[in-house]
């Protein structure tokens, strides 16, 4: 686009104003934002191991090691600076532990934040050039090829809890009544080790709205999303189908909507366009979860909608003068 | 002599088909899920190219420019009916595993492409090693893509378990999105060998260049040192 002179008061207003050096630094670095979701993290990765013991420490360790690991060597492989002092391998390596199950094989955490990092990240040229969040990509490829050895059902066998949403799939509403809302949101359900805990991601991404880390529009959107679409479902026939607050508090909604959908290279920054991404994947997930496959659909819904926020972007107001 | 080696060894690494050229890509991806299945294609289009050069170059001087493509396409079609009936009494397993894709070889760019860049326009010898190294080339990308994708996609090699015990196969590689994530990773990688060659062979002539003409690994180079 032309920049238009504003003293000139010529047909393109100027988008982009640069002023002379010195300028005020607002403070805010990428090392800043990414201490800040991994605070938010924190709580939902402590009652993890409340859980889930050591088998989940192993698993986030695992994840956050071979994560930097990975940057290290893409660095050095393209002859550039090593970036992982930036932190964000740590929250990618998080992030796909979060969505795995505690008990999940080690080598499937290996690939599966290998490629996160390296295919989902790196090979786009780092942070910021992502076309979709680096941490779905591993998840969906080994999700993709080892469901048995990355599903939750299969691998949480040793515990007396069930998995809401694999009920929900093959008992329909009838399989669902045992489950209390309170259990839903204490995370007493099986799912991944971080994102089931429902309560404590929801704690983790009120902080991260409050610092301003993530925009509140994403999350709000996404939720409502899942919520109108279930509901919608819902009201034409409860005695089938899973009531709203059911599907917000089970599998990795609530995880995606704050900490996954908010990537801040794949989504939008206008308000309408957020808002149309976020309700597009919380749609998605109920449509996944009720003719999909998938019982938990919610990696493969924000990865669609994370390939529509190029057409999301369009929606902006059209610059004065311009026809 | 040389000459002939020269359009020979093209074909090998400065002009692969699949990898340098991106042409013939759609039974790059459709067909290379097994090296079996890449190795057979590549057979078949080892055939068709080098008998099509031949006799394209054989007719050159008697086909009106007007015409060239109808009988360069009639040609490659009737040499395709011949590998698919081949096929069919000798190879009947590849002939169903490859499908659709044996009769698309007429229309494969590559057949097309060398008949007019290059059999149109020089004797019958050069024709005849231009097809053969250009064909030798795109089997040898097929089979490398095909056993790169079966291995870890199947975990065997020319159907014979290649991997260790308890390996469990990365199915996606497999599918069809497996095909594309390899096929740019390979890319990449040839592009990544290119650009290193380049920088080590023009590291003592080439320091007067500057930027992107003193690299040669990309098209953009070659231009400027054209200009």
């Amino acid at each position: 686009m032309k920049s238009g002179n504003p003293e000139t008061g010529g047909m393109v207003p100027c988008l982009l104003i640069g002023e002379s050096a010195p300028h005020i630094h607002c403070g805010r670095t990428i090392r800043g934002l990414m201490l800040d979701i991994i605070i938010a993290m924190l709580p939902s990765a402590v009652l993890a191991i409340v859980y889930w013991g050591v088998d989940a420490l192993r698993v986030m360790a695992l994840a956050v090691a071979v994560a930097v690991l990975a940057e290290a060597a893409c660095c050095r492989l393209m002859g550039r600076k090593s970036s992982i002092d930036d932190l964000n391998a740590v929250v990618v390596g998080l992030l796909v532990a979060f969505m795995l199950p505690a008990g999940v094989a080690w080598w499937a955490v290996v690939v599966g934040v290998g490629l996160s990092i390296c295919l989902g990240k790196m090979v786009f040229g780092g942070i910021g050039a992502n076309p979709v969040p680096a941490a779905l990509v591993g998840y969906a490829a080994i999700s993709v090829c080892w469901g048995i050895h990355v599903d939750p059902d299969t691998v949480q066998l040793a515990t007396s809890w069930s998995d809401p949403l694999t009920k929900l799939k093959f008992f329909g509403a009838a399989g669902i009544e045992k489950f209390g809302y309170a259990d839903l949101l204490f995370g007493r359900q099986i799912g991944g080790l971080g994102s089931a805990n429902v309560g404590m991601i929801l704690l983790g991404g009120l902080y991260l709205v409050a610092r301003r880390t993530v925009r509140w529009q994403i999350p709000l959107a996404f939720l409502l999303g899942t919520a109108v679409v279930s509901g919608l479902f819902y009201m034409a026939a409860p005695e089938t189908y899973a009531p709203p607050l059911f599907h917000l508090l089970t599998g990795g909604v609530m995880f995606a909507a704050f900490f996954i959908a908010t990537d801040y290279a794949c989504s939008p920054s206008r308000t309408a366009a957020m808002f149309l991404y976020g309700v597009l994947g919380g749609a998605l997930v109920v449509l996944i979860r009720v003719y999909g496959m998938h019982v938990d659909g919610t990696a493969f819904a924000v990865l669609l909608a994370s390939l529509v926020v190029p057409y999301c972007v369009l929606l902006r107001p059209k610059p004065f003068g311009v026809k | 002599m040389i000459r002939m080696w020269k359009e020979f060894s093209k074909g090998l690494w400065k002009e692969l088909p699949p990898f340098r050229l991106m042409l013939g890509l759609c039974p790059t991806l459709a067909v290379t899920a097994s090296a079996n299945d890449g190795l057979g294609m590549g057979a078949a289009v080892i055939f068709v190219l080098t008998l099509s050069n031949v006799l394209i170059s054989l007719v050159r001087k008697i086909i009106p420019q007007k015409v060239r493509i109808a009988c360069y396409i009639a040609i490659a079609a009737t040499l395709v009916v011949v590998v698919e009936l081949l096929m069919q009494a000798f190879a009947y397993p590849l002939y169903q595993s490859l499908g659709i894709f044996v009769p698309l070889i007429v229309v494969n760019c590559i057949i097309l492409g060398r008949a007019e860049a290059f059999a149109g326009k020089n004797p019958v010898h050069l024709a005849l090693v231009d097809g053969l190294g250009i064909g030798i080339g795109y089997m040898i990308s097929l089979t490398f893509l095909g056993s790169l994708r079966e291995v870890l996609g199947k975990g065997t090699w020319f159907g014979h378990p290649v991997m260790w015990d308890g390996f469990e196969p990365f199915g996606f590689m497999v599918m069809a999105p497996g095909a594309f994530i390899a096929l740019g990773l390979i890319v990449g990688a040839m592009n990544f060998l290119n650009m290193r060659m380049a920088k080590k062979k023009a590291q003592g002539a080439l320091q007067e260049m500057d930027g992107c003409a003193a690299c040669g690994g990309c098209a953009m180079a070659t231009k400027s040192r054209e200009l």
